[in-house]
């Protein structure tokens, strides 16, 4: 509906005389189609079988029938718009109504000749439709809407939502075989939740944990954080104590991660070079954490347990890595 | 040496080693603070260490992000009010989380998924409102903006405080 009213609006001087318009647009069309569809003769005989048709309902009232019978098709012109496409960017307003007329015949002309076979839905005829209004962006600005600066404001805006969503996209896990907004966003709230409950639980067990301990230590490695990590040799409670943090920092809290570590050939998580050199220095990427993260996540996912496994793992790497200090 | 207050903000070393140390410090008051709290109020604790844990969170981040920024006005209207109203911000908040346990578990009606407010928002818009502090007037750009930030934050802080965790439970 909406292009037929475009096609009666933006044809000039063509009101009154539409039998006169609607013969030469189709001269012009077939001019075209010989031009670049020749191997198809059938089609102009559908297509003559339309020239006598469409006089008869008309002019344009004839133009909404006919939008309509094109709508209860199943073949979408995405094939007639290659051929299209290339004439777009020299047309004027009548060209381009009349290559829509194409885009819009050549349906029922595909339909009657069957030579295209491409397996459609009717839902992508919409979409055609759309893509034949963005192929006209680069001409000029896009026909059929209301004015232009808002629509163009509009897809500025949908373009920066659908960046957004692409990075969300990278910092969830699990989230590249999802495409729509929706499920997105469904993923995100997951998320956001999940992590939030995990905060929760965590510091419930923080809690637990705080009368038994005692936060010296945490004072402790606050202090040999900040100071020169040569000085941490001087004490062995305070060495053990920044080992244990910084094995914690750099080594990652699950044999999965040393195991990635030490496939990937940087610089291997030995407590020694820590303890010499200044953690902050020889800090591993931060994509291995992020990796850590999401493989846990996803395995309390699947699992449904979260303390266990990953308490379990972290004790294998803690050991692992006081047999190493041992030696 | 690198000091805790870095002004790299994007690098994820440098956020969890400030989480780290702010987090700690955090703890460190709370420890201090509240000395004659024991073992059988662990309910309050674990609420204190959630709040340590979020407010750490806030202040590395600073008042760059609104989700910072409403963070940390919560908190300090939280010291201005009375401990009634804290008693009550905190029941209403495990109210608040059962219902959203309970909704991730049977999260298979879809009418809430496709219901649109009067503005304009889709029905996870709100929720995803809800969840995310400080969000409630932006528009769904500056929306998933703070979101990003907001779940890069919270992973890291999440990451701290497991670490935290396992080093305490294994000493």
């Amino acid at each position: 509906m909406l292009h037929c009213h475009y096609t009666t609006m933006n044809i000039p001087g063509n009101t009154s005389g539409t039998d006169v318009s609607v013969l030469e647009r189709q001269q012009a069309r077939m001019k075209w189609r010989q031009q670049q569809q020749q191997g198809l003769s059938n089609d102009d005989h559908c297509f003559r079988g339309l020239v006598e048709i469409k006089p008869d309902p008309g002019l344009q009232y004839g133009w909404p029938d006919f939008s309509d019978a094109c709508q209860d098709q199943l073949i979408p012109p995405l094939v007639a718009d290659h051929n299209l496409k290339k004439r777009k960017t020299h047309e004027d307003h009548k060209q381009k109504a009349v290559s829509k007329e194409n885009g819009v015949k050549d349906k029922k002309i595909k339909r009657c000749s069957e030579e295209n076979s491409t397996e459609t839905s009717p839902k992508e005829k919409p979409k055609a439709v759309e893509t034949q209004k963005q192929e006209y962006i680069h001409v000029r600005a896009r026909r059929g809407q209301a004015t232009d600066s808002h629509s163009l404001a509009e897809r500025v805006r949908r373009e920066k939502i659908s960046e957004r969503m692409k990075y969300l996209q990278d910092l969830v896990p699990g989230c590249n075989k999802i495409t729509g907004k929706a499920g997105m966003l469904d993923e995100i709230i997951n998320y956001v939740q999940s992590l939030q409950k995990q905060v929760e639980f965590l510091s419930m067990k923080l809690a637990t944990l705080q009368p038994r301990l005692d936060f010296d230590i945490d004072s402790l490695i606050m202090k040999e954080m900040f100071e020169v990590p040569a000085i941490g040799y001087s004490s062995e409670v305070a060495n053990s104590t920044y080992f244990q943090v910084n094995s914690l920092l750099e080594m990652g809290n699950s044999p999965i991660d040393t195991m990635l570590r030490r496939s990937i050939g940087g610089p291997v998580s030995i407590p020694e070079t820590f303890v010499v050199s200044s953690c902050f220095n020889q800090m591993q990427p931060g994509v291995t954490w992020d990796g850590d993260l999401h493989n846990l996540y996803r395995m309390e996912i699947q699992q449904e347990s979260t303390t266990i496994p990953f308490q379990h793992k972290f004790t294998g790497s803690y050991e692992g890595s006081n047999l190493k200090m041992e030696l | 040496m690198s000091p805790p207050q870095q002004p790299s903000s994007t690098n994820p070393n440098s956020l969890k080693i400030r989480l780290t140390h702010r987090f700690l410090h955090n703890l460190n008051n709370l420890n201090k603070k509240r000395s004659n709290l024991d073992n059988t109020q662990i309910h309050r604790r674990s609420h204190r260490v959630k709040l340590a844990a979020y407010a750490s969170m806030a202040r590395v981040v600073g008042s760059r992000r609104a989700w910072s920024r409403a963070i940390l006005w919560k908190i300090r209207n939280r010291k201005v009010f009375t401990r009634n109203k804290r008693v009550d911000h905190k029941t209403t908040h495990h109210h608040h989380l059962a219902r959203s346990i309970k909704r991730r578990t049977t999260n298979h009606s879809n009418h809430k998924r496709e219901y649109v407010d009067p503005n304009g928002n889709s029905g996870q818009e709100v929720k995803l409102r809800k969840l995310v502090p400080g969000v409630e007037t932006m528009d769904a750009c500056g929306l998933l903006d703070e979101t990003a930030d907001y779940i890069k934050c919270l992973a890291t802080q999440v990451e701290v405080m497991r670490n935290l965790v396992d080093l305490y439970s294994t000493i």
